[in-house]
């Protein structure tokens, strides 16, 4: 009888002391998160690891994917309205002026000083940690996807036409003409169409041909010689070079097209990559090749840098906080991440990413991706927060061009004089 | 006060008609009873569009008085109808209230054409008619986003079904009758045609079949012509439908939204760039919501007076048909 007392008393002090190391191992046991995500690749890919993430930590991640419009008036209706609805919130590289301005999210700095042994930030590409969400010295988010913009080619037609991958944004130009034979293909393609779609591209082709958006004091300088120069440029490759419905297309309508064997190069963000080797989405499986956007000949190399933070929402408790901070060192730690790219999340982040030998030997592009993260620039869409408004007046000029509506000067002049009044 | 009458003498016996008694009026009588008990029964109805409809509007002209933006809450500042002159003197925005008028003027007479020869078509009731109706309003049951969506991809001049050969034979730009600022308002209109005429021809073809037959038949016994039985006699009765078909039609084509986002989002350059294309960019992208709602009130104000307008026209026509 005591013996069994005594074996009791052992069994529920053994029982208390595991419920107290577990309690201590998972000090969030019960959290919930959820998470307003970006409907790109990597949102699935996230829904699908928050099981893994709950059996490591007891906190469930409810991932909420929701189109770039839509994510975007949610999260910042939640965040002005303080209603607590989402505890982390991806963010586009171009919100980051805007989020640091209304002090929405929380400042990650000392979380990251404080964990930088378990995060190691060395190993992350200077460029994300700075574009993915790092405003004037504020770290509103922390980098988890950074794409980088490549130019894809098919190797078949360049090969047929005699011609290398082009070093410079002259030769690209060149070639797009002599690859252009309609209606069979088309040396060139990009987004035409109204809006954002055709400001971002234009933006990316401006840079890489000496264009800024913005002056060196800061200020608007839409209708600089450079960017009047490159406008015409683009101008001319479209009526030449690119299909003829590319006035109206957005990334899906030049992504088709590029898929469907109806352009022989395109720049693109190195997300899309994987989908042209998918026979079910694409005709041009085996004949598309990845290389860095040239830059203008002369120009420094500077790659075009965008891509995902992950912040969280300042309103949220402190446990949330904390809770939400350690999904986010969880999905970027080496060994995740690089799970959550075999995955198919197209996001990279780390150094030893892009070496690593298995993700090489299934994305053969990735050190394409290195030099471009190695040489990135994320700043060649003002990340500020007048930038939406820029945005659409970049947007609204360039496709009037594009439609023959207006000449670049004059639109270029007309934007300049509304993008001043914002500042 | 409430009188009452009682049987039986009251006054010794010496009276002998009715005696009359006044009673003090109950506070609750049953006329107050009943309207209580209506007034309970429509208060959720009245609470729901005073909470989902009213508060918001109201807050709405509010919020156009003040420099309000949703990224910088702390310097929202009262400014008073700087909103509205702001809107005026936007060039951008005088442009998307002339492109809205334009489509709406075009969609309707368009829809309104249409609509009432395809009321007249089936006018006369037979299975064959029935199916056609049926039918033709399958594209009223389509979301206008999709609508959009399966226009774009018929008229796109690479691979769309329509626009590829109008492209190759050279009856719509290189660009596309979507990417050309000359076509692509109108190609819109069509398109808007296409969804609701029919809703247009079902509202028309209500009106007819609700005609007294009588009149008709004795306007044809009179030897009126197809044509006079149809100016004379068919329109002035059908007007109150008419009215009503264009008030509804005409509301809606002035808040166009769905379809324009989903082809052209207001290009190719300002092309198609109408009032709640504008209003919802202010809105949602710019977050710039005094400013939004300010274009979101003109909006209101331009709608109600169409409809004031049209209920008038409303009015009169349906005296005017009484009178035949």
């Amino acid at each position: 009888m005591r013996t069994r007392r005594m074996l009791g008393i052992v069994a529920a002090i053994s029982l208390a002391a595991l419920a107290q190391a577990s309690a201590a191992d998972k000090p969030y046991d019960g959290v919930t998160l959820t998470l307003a995500s970006q409907n790109d690749q990597f949102a699935t890919v996230m829904a699908d690891l928050a099981p893994k993430f709950k059996e490591a930590t007891g906190i469930t991640v409810k991932v909420d994917i929701l189109n770039y419009p839509e994510l975007l008036s949610k999260v910042t209706a939640d965040f002005v309205g303080h209603t607590k609805g989402y505890d982390l919130a991806t963010m586009d590289i171009v919100w980051a002026g805007q989020f640091a301005e209304g002090g929405y999210t929380v400042e990650l700095g000392d979380w990251i000083k404080r964990d930088a042994a378990e995060i190691k930030p060395d190993d992350i590409y200077p460029v994300l940690m700075t574009a993915l969400g790092n405003f004037k010295g504020k770290q509103v988010a922390f980098p988890f996807a950074g794409y980088a913009n490549v130019l894809a080619y098919r190797t078949d037609l360049y090969q047929a036409a005699g011609l290398k991958a082009p070093e410079t944004m002259e030769d690209m130009v060149a070639n797009a003409y002599k690859l252009t034979n309609p209606p069979n293909h088309y040396g060139f393609v990009a987004n035409g169409q109204k809006g954002p779609a055709v400001a971002q591209d234009w933006m990316q082709y401006n840079n890489e041909m000496g264009g800024s958006i913005l002056g060196a004091d800061g200020k608007p300088a839409l209708n600089s010689v450079a960017n009047i120069k490159s406008l015409e440029v683009y101008k001319n490759l479209f009526d030449k070079t690119a299909p003829p419905g590319a006035a109206d297309y957005d990334w899906g309508g030049r992504e088709d097209a590029f898929r469907q064997g109806l352009a022989a190069q395109m720049q693109t963000w190195s997300i899309g990559a994987p989908g042209y080797s998918d026979p079910e989405k694409s005709k041009v499986v085996g004949k598309v090749a990845i290389t860095v956007a040239p830059p203008g000949k002369g120009l420094p190399k500077k790659y075009g840098v965008g891509g995902w933070g992950m912040s969280i929402n300042a309103d949220v408790d402190q446990k949330h906080k904390e809770a939400a901070w350690l999904w986010i060192k969880w999905l970027t730690s080496p060994a995740v991440h690089k799970e959550f790219n075999l995955m198919g999340a197209g996001s990279y982040l780390r150094i030893s990413e892009t070496h690593d030998p298995e993700l090489v030997a299934k994305f053969p592009f990735l050190p394409v991706i290195d030099e471009v993260f190695k040489n990135g620039d994320g700043e060649y869409r003002p990340r500020i927060p007048q930038y939406p408004q820029i945005q659409d007046l970049l947007g609204t000029a360039v496709n009037a061009v594009l439609v023959g509506h207006a000449d670049p000067k004059k639109a270029l002049d007309q934007a300049q004089d509304e993008a001043v009044k914002l500042f | 006060m409430a009188i009452s009458e009682t049987r039986g003498d009251k006054s010794g016996g010496r009276t002998s008609g009715p005696a009359v008694v006044v009673h003090a009026r109950p506070w609750l009588t049953y006329h107050r009873r009943r309207q209580g008990f209506l007034v309970l029964l429509g208060a959720p109805a009245l609470i729901y569009v005073l909470v989902i409809a009213v508060w918001p509007l109201a807050r709405g002209v509010g919020y156009s008085f003040y420099d309000y933006s949703l990224l910088r809450p702390g310097r929202t500042a009262f400014i008073g109808l700087a909103n509205y002159s702001a809107f005026w003197a936007n060039e951008a925005a005088r442009n998307s209230i002339e492109t809205t008028a334009l489509f709406t003027l075009a969609a309707v007479t368009l829809e309104f054409s249409f609509g009432l020869c395809l009321a007249l078509l089936l006018w006369r009731d037979s299975a064959f008619r029935r199916a056609c109706l049926a039918l033709l309003l399958i594209p009223v049951t389509v979301t206008p986003i999709a609508v959009g969506l399966i226009f774009r991809a018929l008229l796109a001049p690479d691979y769309g079904l329509i626009g590829y050969y109008l492209a190759a034979w050279g009856l719509s730009s290189p660009h596309g009758l979507l990417g050309d600022p000359a076509t692509a308002l109108g190609t819109l209109v069509i398109v808007d045609a296409w969804e609701w005429t029919p809703f247009m021809a079902l509202i028309l073809l209500a009106g007819l079949k609700s005609l007294p037959t009588d009149i008709l038949e004795a306007a044809e016994a009179d030897g009126a012509t197809p044509l006079q039985r149809f100016r004379l006699v068919i329109l002035p009765m059908l007007l109150p439908a008419v009215f009503l078909a264009l008030v509804l039609r005409t509301m809606d084509a002035f808040r166009i939204f769905d379809i324009i986002f989903s082809t052209t989002n207001g290009g190719p350059a300002d092309a198609t760039d109408v009032l709640m294309i504008y209003a919802v960019k202010q809105g949602l992208e710019f977050f710039n919501i005094g400013f939004a709602s300010a274009i979101a009130n003109l909006m209101i104000a331009c709608i109600a007076v169409f409809s004031a307008a049209f209920i008038v026209l409303v009015r009169r026509a349906d005296r005017r048909a009484n009178e035949l």
